[in-house]
């Protein structure tokens, strides 16, 4: 009897699952790719963005936040979700700050919000929440940081990675050419995750978001030019591979 | 015919020990065209004890807003770490500078919700880009007043006659500067709470311009 239960709420299933849990990472891998690529001096994180009907406000559409003046986060999955969640992430970096007289670590807002995560999946009556957060910024030591965490309340650091849909695709792209050196630059590393986007992301350069956070620094929404000055730069460097490998040949 | 002495230094009542914290103090903001002067002494006593003499109660609640402080030390800086929560919190999900209308209202609501348990006096001056400069002055009890000019604190007193003689609408700002240190000099010179340096911020679109001026070099006015 108990098996026809545990798809409904958050139980174990007799195989030692929780389903819902699963059930919300699968809602994740739907919404639209975000990739996060920490550099040396920089965090880079790009999205996205799904085409907006011809009425609709651009505007409105927003899936990289920001949590605190150096944190800053992309989302994959129910954006409504992630509402509440950025709402309460928000409150939190300011009662720290009144509380302990110190800005958030980036650790400690991740392990926050995985803690909120968690505990929607061990409540009576709720549903996790649908999405996968990539948290980025730096401490206030200077130091960077990129850490993403799931529905089930897990977090992990990361040097570079991406969620949603086509993750896998994107990672193993960023698994071959992150190189310490790639992205000792600003240049580097905003390159390095438009590249890794541009794999999956269909029609090019007009569906990407880019937000670029350096240290001490106010966040940075890349516009429209510099986005495609970007592009162009990667699609001759294609070229210019693509070349190489003919003459091999 | 025993006339009864009250010794102050005896009295528990007046004892250093257990007298509250208190800036007895002289503050001041002036609109200038472009932004504010702020200014302020630098003494907290608690009785007649000078516990800090470089006090600095220009308080930041964000980049662009800043409060005067006077009354009680641990009300005011309380009150200013909630406001500076508040403020901040609702910077992110505005996705840009708040007004200063909205902090004064801000510590409007506290200081008047919780007006039998503060003594709190403040001048929140700042700048923003819908009004300009603008100073917004909340006394105790809790009320809010905009005014192109405004003094607080016991040092205040003093001055009034100074500020409504020697106040012009849209003055430079240097002009504005120096007729805040006068203005603070004077009353730092009457008021035995007040002393010590004038600290001076100027708000403008650009940001906060921070100075002190140390005793040697405040005005001279006439002292017998």
């Amino acid at each position: 009897m108990s098996a026809r239960y545990d798809r409904a709420i958050t139980v174990f299933s007799p195989d030692g699952h929780l389903l819902q849990v699963e059930y919300a990472q699968e809602a994740v891998r739907k919404g639209s790719t975000a990739v996060g690529v920490r550099g040396k001096d920089v965090v880079v994180l790009g999205v996205e963005k799904k085409s907006v009907a011809k009425l609709q406000e651009e505007r409105t559409v927003r899936k990289i936040c920001l949590l605190d003046d150096h944190v800053v986060m992309a989302f994959a999955g129910l954006t409504a979700d992630a509402r509440i969640l950025i709402n309460r992430a928000q409150i939190e970096c300011q009662s720290h700050k009144l509380t302990v007289e110190d800005p958030v670590t980036l650790e400690y807002i991740t392990r926050y919000i995985a803690g909120l995560k968690q505990k929607y999946t061990q409540s009576n009556g709720r549903r996790p929440f649908g999405i996968s957060c990539l948290i980025g910024g730096f401490d206030y030591d200077g130091f960077p940081h990129l850490f993403q965490t799931e529905p089930s309340g897990i977090y992990y650091e990361w040097k570079a990675n991406a969620t949603g849909r086509s993750a896998k695709t994107v990672r193993e792209f960023l698994e071959k050419n992150y190189t310490a050196d790639e992205v000792a630059t600003e240049n580097g590393a905003v390159k390095l995750a438009i590249r890794a986007l541009l794999e999956v992301v269909q029609s090019g350069q007009k569906n990407l978001e880019i937000a670029v956070m350096r240290r001490n620094q106010p966040m940075q929404m890349l516009d429209m030019d510099t986005i495609n000055s970007y592009v162009s730069i990667i699609e001759k460097e294609k070229e210019e591979e693509a070349e190489k490998k003919k003459q091999k040949k | 015919m025993a006339a009864s002495v009250v010794d102050t230094y005896s009295d528990p009542n007046m004892s250093w020990m257990n007298a509250p914290h208190s800036t007895g103090t002289s503050i001041m903001a002036c609109e200038f065209d472009g932004g504010v002067v702020i200014g302020a002494d630098s003494r907290t006593t608690t009785g007649a004890y000078i516990a800090n003499r470089v006090t600095d109660k220009l308080t930041k609640i964000t980049d662009h807003i800043y409060c005067c402080r006077s009354g009680s030390a641990a009300d005011t800086q309380a009150i200013a770490d909630i406001v500076t929560y508040h403020l901040n919190f609702h910077k992110m999900e505005l996705g840009e500078q708040p007004l200063v209308q909205t902090a004064a209202a801000i510590f409007r609501e506290l200081c008047y919700n919780y007006r039998d348990s503060l003594v709190a006096g403040i001048l929140v001056a700042g700048w923003d880009k819908k009004r300009g400069g603008q100073i917004y002055s909340v006394p105790i009890g809790g009320m809010v007043q905009r005014q192109a000019v405004s003094i607080g604190g016991s040092g205040s007193s003093y001055v009034y006659g100074y500020v409504d003689a020697n106040f012009k609408p849209k003055m430079t700002k240097e002009e504005a500067k120096k007729f805040v240190t006068n203005t603070l000099t004077l009353a730092m010179l009457r008021d035995g709470s007040s002393g010590g340096v004038v600290r001076l911020g100027v708000i403008s679109e650009a940001g906060v311009e921070r100075s002190v001026i140390l005793g040697d070099q405040l005005p001279k006015f006439y002292e017998g």
